[in-house]
């Protein structure tokens, strides 16, 4: 089958499933998680067909399809058309929201007893969000993916979350919105400004970027506004500093399959917007605002690491992890240059991953001690040694050791901070950027500091265990379920951790395409800046002893 | 003037509910039962939507041949009239399914037939062209409207409601027909769009030279038009003209509330269409700042108020206001787009296409509310649903699309209309030379959105009220399935449109073309001749 009709299918099967749930509801919570694991799993095919099919190996747009929708101008409606694809931005982010999918389904199978048809069907609607936000090929086929995937989590926070949960639930949501209606005003604006200076109405995202990459939108105020439009969005879903307060409430009150999905995915849609729409079709705008968002990033890495330390429930702390880490994918895709846009975007997949990965782990502590608080654990490994190797792996891939996962990330994203700040550094900012640069290390070092002490605390030490609840048997080590939900997760941190470059090489083309003119208005707008010709991708850096392969020259 | 013969077959639907709606009224003091007139009134729609069907088999190709519409005695037979009565019909059909099984036994038909007389007046102003007749049509939607409220309940609360509509509906009317006298004044005819040969006002006020705009009877203009504003902004619920609608949806039943927020938003939205997009040109420039500062402050006051409530009549009836204040935007673009030189810039096809997806959100919801209810016991607060997801997952659903919709989430209907509202104000400000206006529609829909935001509070309240909490009691569910299907049909439209809204869009969109292309209006013999040559062809 041709990857095209691989990806309608993979849109269509969570869909198809969310109905299919309901069928089966009648049939008990067995029948019911059993069909939605069935459906994800066929789902998680078709999307791994997709994501290494031979379309994908050749780099560029794939997969594509395009249907009219609503109809044309002369009938009286937009040409909103239903046109999905993949390329090199999205094609991994895909692949992560069907993989995740099956680790969400696994990690709820005894830990959702109220309304299981109701859990599974939202689930795997929002996985049809998910899969649709990153594979629409029009903008407003995007924004509503992107809105879509509000519902379900709305309800999987608001129904299986914790105490707090109601008031998280309207929060996440309202707070959310208030974003990206923002976001869809400056939308509007791009396609209208479109419209005006072409005749051509539409909603097509290639077509978009093509003409506002080649010609930028003038005046640069108005750049600039529609910028901010976007940036109201994408900002508050990353989240940026100083809008990601809704957050760790939402992290904290969500069920395990919740936050694995939030930290997993719902949060790279916020980065993959800024790759997708700010930076290709706002690029004056984005080189103009770029010493502000790198500060606005390491302000976020520098004050989620601090928080993260001061937290004493393992979820909390691991919430202001992601408003750390999702500082570096930002700083990475506005250093603007090769390096720090492929990490960047690296990144994202790593830290759905590793923090997916790690809130699956403090999901099944929870089941077993019904408590998240660091305080009254100690000594796990003793009693759980399997689930204390995995919790460590998903730290190391989260601090960054190298041979991980996120080192392969992390790294290219200082290095392009560094190369940014030393080697093409703006007349007048290379102080900035270089302090930039240097509190973006020493949040590395903070990284390492709270996750270890995580670790330590909770896993080493003398065994401590919570006894309030009356546990007398024995609590047992990870269940084979419990296992298969995470192992894939530990081989792609492995695997991106050892050969990055099968990655990175299927990104680095469409990610060049979409930097490139931003990279110019830094030119233009800094105009004492010279383009340096030093290490110029991630792929020639040695990592892990692969040989080193150029990339050919002409993407 | 005697109406000729085409004038009275194209009121034959019109005419066929009214003396369906009088059989009604008498048949009922002689055999009370009211299931069987619920089920008559039932009937009775079905067949007036057939003929509504016949008459577009001849209307449709031949309006689509032509921009504008055809005038037929003091009718004006265009898209825009024809989808309103469409959407009058089915308003009629569902209300009807709605209260089949709440409205007192003893008044059941006197009930009914009110409604259908509402009915027709709704679609008597869908389609007038008259000033009189429009005003005859505006009264048939509110005279009827203080009957319904009165025979709502009997106790205080509904007296109260009642005379407070009233006074209020009274007031609101004679301030229209001052505004009207002002359009007769400057005219001389009561005729809004006229024909080559026989000038309306719309001719009148447009053919005005700058003299006369400046110093002669177009002098009057801003008092016509501030005066109609005022008019049917009662209608709209639109702020300053929204103090009633609380406390007279509070006051009510379910159904009533539910008609309340759907009938004279119809009226209101296509009386603003008819007489202040299309027939007063000079109101353009008059027109949109007013209309700005009435949009901006309806819609926050609307939102903020309805933050508060925890009575479920009230909170609609703020966001009933509040969604007044949307479709205000899209009279903005209409009025600005056309002061600089932008006629059909899709402003009133945003409005009219919001004004749909609204309709058929609110009333299901009411529906869905009557379904909950009892004869005796009405759901009035948020606490009285709390739970109900478990008891009624498919109503709880059902609710909750109407909100999500309300709220403007994708892929529901309601996102279509904050997309037309919205692209209409941004793509004006693109289009339109001129650096203050577009800042303004800018502005405009700025505000818009973060009032969108502002919204989806409320309504997530109700969700999370039906989804989150367990219930306190249970409620009676008495509504029967005829409420149940009224919801199911409001759900799936909302559905249905969210997914494929092209149709929709179609249609404002001719709606907008055929309401305001003026020039093109044919004598009715034109009309006639394309029938009876219709008629040929079938043959």
């Amino acid at each position: 089958m041709d990857s095209q009709m691989l990806l309608l299918i993979s849109l269509v099967l969570p869909l198809l499933g969310a109905g299919l749930v309901w069928v089966v509801a009648p049939l008990g919570r067995g029948a019911i998680r059993w069909t939605a694991l069935v459906v994800s799993l066929v789902t998680l095919l078709t999307v791994g067909l997709t994501v290494f099919s031979a379309d994908a190996a050749v780099g560029g747009v794939f997969a594509v399809s395009d249907y009219q929708w609503l109809g044309d101008l002369a009938t009286g409606a937009p040409d909103i058309r239903f046109s999905v694809g993949l390329d090199g931005l999205s094609v991994w982010l895909f692949g992560l929201s069907g993989l995740l999918m099956v680790t969400c389904i696994l990690v709820s199978w005894e830990a959702i007893q109220d309304r299981p048809a109701l859990f599974y069907g939202m689930l795997l609607m929002l996985a049809c969000g998910c899969l649709g936000v990153f594979s629409a090929r029009d903008i407003i086929l995007f924004y509503i993916f992107f809105e879509f995937t509000l519902i379900p989590l709305f309800f999987l926070i608001g129904i299986w979350g914790s105490e707090d949960r109601r008031y998280a639930a309207v929060k996440f949501f309202v707070f959310t919105l208030a974003g990206s209606v923002l976001t869809f005003l400056g939308m509007l604006a791009i396609v209208f400004l479109h419209y005006q200076a072409t005749g051509v109405l539409t909603f097509s995202i290639p077509a978009l970027t093509e003409r506002f990459a080649v010609e930028p939108i003038q005046p640069l105020a108005l750049q600039c506004a529609i910028f901010v439009a976007l940036f109201a969005g994408f900002a508050i879903k990353v989240p940026l500093f100083p809008l990601h307060t809704w957050l760790p409430l939402a992290h904290v009150q969500a069920p395990t399959a919740g936050s694995v999905i939030l930290a997993g995915i719902l949060l790279k849609i916020g980065t993959y917007g800024f790759l997708r729409f700010n930076i290709p079709m706002l690029p004056d705008a984005a080189a103009y605002f770029m010493p502000m968002l790198m500060w606005l990033a390491v302000a976020g890495i520098i004050y989620g690491a601090l928080v993260a330390l001061a937290q004493g429930d393992m979820k909390r702390l691991i919430a202001y992890s992601s408003v750390s880490h999702l500082g570096y994918c930002m700083l990475g895709l506005f250093a603007l240059n090769r390096l720090g846009v492929q990490g960047g975007t690296l990144q994202m997949i790593n830290h759905g991953i590793s923090t997916g990965g790690l809130f699956a782990m403090v999901g099944m502590v929870y089941e077993r001690y019904h408590t998240r608080e660091i305080a009254k654990l100690g000594g796990l490994s003793r009693r759980t040694p399997l689930l204390a190797l995995f919790m460590l792996v998903f730290t190391f891939s989260s601090i960054g050791l190298p041979g991980l996962n996120g080192f392969a990330g992390e790294f290219p994203i200082l290095l392009g901070a560094f190369q940014r700040a030393w080697l093409e550094a703006p007349t007048g900012l290379a102080a900035q950027l270089l302090a930039i640069a240097v509190l973006a290390v020493s949040g590395v070092v903070l990284g390492a500091w709270y996750m270890l002490c995580l670790i330590q605390r909770v896993f080493f030490g003398p065994l401590k265990e919570p006894h309030e609840d009356g546990h007398h048997e024995p609590v047992r080590d990870m269940k084979l379920r419990e296992v298969l939900a995470v192992a894939p997760l530990v081989v792609f941190v492995f695997w991106i951790g050892l050969q990055p470059k099968f990655f990175l090489d299927r990104m680095d083309g469409t990610l060049n395409e979409a930097t490139a003119q931003a990279r110019r208005s830094m030119v233009r707008l800094y105009s004492d800046t010279e383009e340096v010709a030093a290490v110029d991708s991630a792929s020639e850096l040695r990592v892990a002893g692969q040989p080193n392969v150029a990339t050919p020259d002409g993407r | 003037m005697l109406p000729d013969l085409t004038t009275i077959k194209d009121l034959l639907p019109e005419i066929s509910l009214i003396a369906l709606a009088m059989w009604i009224y008498i048949g009922g003091t002689i055999a009370t039962q009211r299931q069987w007139w619920s089920w008559f009134s039932l009937a009775a729609y079905v067949v007036v939507g057939f003929m509504l069907y016949k008459q577009d088999l001849i209307m449709w190709p031949y309006l689509s041949e032509t921009d504008g519409g055809a005038v037929s005695g003091p009718l004006v037979i265009d898209y825009l009239g024809h989808a309103t009565r469409w959407i009058a019909v089915a308003m009629g059909f569902v209300f009807t399914l709605m209260s089949s099984r709440l409205i007192g036994r003893r008044t059941a038909s006197e009930f009914l037939a009110t409604l259908m007389l509402l009915v027709v007046g709704v679609m008597i102003v869908a389609r007038a062209n008259d000033l009189v007749l429009m005003f005859l049509g505006l009264e048939l939607v509110s005279i009827p409207t203080y009957v319904l409220l009165f025979l709502g309940r009997g106790d205080r609360s509904s007296a109260e409601a009642t005379t407070k509509y009233f006074f209020l509906s009274i007031l609101s009317s004679a301030v229209l027909l001052y505004g009207f006298s002002f359009l007769y004044g400057m005219a001389g005819t009561t005729v809004l769009m006229g024909t080559e040969g026989n000038p309306g006002i719309r001719e009148m006020l447009g053919t005005m030279t700058q003299s006369e705009v400046a110093d002669g009877l177009g002098r009057f203009a801003p008092f016509a038009l501030i005066l109609i504003l005022a008019g049917l902004g009662f209608r709209l619920a639109a702020v300053p003209f929204h103090f009633y609608a609380p406390d007279v949806y509070q006051g009510t039943t379910n159904a009533n509330a539910g008609l309340l927020t759907v009938a004279p938003k119809i009226v209101g939205i296509v009386g603003i269409i008819r007489l202040i997009v299309a027939t007063m040109p000079l109101s353009a420039h008059l027109g949109w700042q007013l209309v700005i500062v009435l949009s901006i402050l309806t819609m926050t006051i609307g939102n903020v108020a309805a933050l508060w409530q925890k009575n479920l009549r009230r909170l609609m009836a703020y966001s009933s206001i509040a969604h007044a204040g949307y479709m205000l935007i899209g009279l903005t673009v209409a009025l600005a787009g056309r002061n600089q030189g932008l006629v059909e810039n899709g402003g009133v096809a945003a409005m009219y296409l919001y004004l749909l997806v609204y309709v058929v959100a609110s009333a299901g919801i009411f529906a869905a509310l009557s379904f909950l209810s009892s004869e005796d016991r009405e759901v009035n607060t948020l606490d009285d649903i709390s739970g109900v997801a478990s008891r009624h997952p498919a109503i709880a659903g059902a609710v909750a699309l109407f909100m999500f919709s309300l709220a403007g989430i994708p892929p529901l209907a309601g996102f279509w209309g904050k997309f037309s509202l919205f692209g209409g104000a941004i793509s004006a400000a693109a289009n339109v030379d001129h650096a203050a206006t577009s800042s303004w529609l800018i502005t405009l829909a700025i505000v818009g959105v973060l009032n969108a935001a502002i919204a989806a509070a409320y309504y997530l309240r109700v969700i999370a009220t039906m989804y989150f909490y367990s219930s306190s009691r249970e409620e009676d569910a008495r509504g029967g399935w005829e409420a149940a299907v009224a919801t199911g049909l409001c759900a799936f439209t909302v559905v249905a449109l969210g997914i494929l809204p092209g149709s929709i869009m179609r249609t404002s969109r001719l709606a907008e073309q055929s309401a305001i292309a003026g020039t093109t209006v044919k004598a009715s013999s034109t009309l006639a001749a394309y029938q009876t040559d219709a008629r040929v062809d079938e043959r």
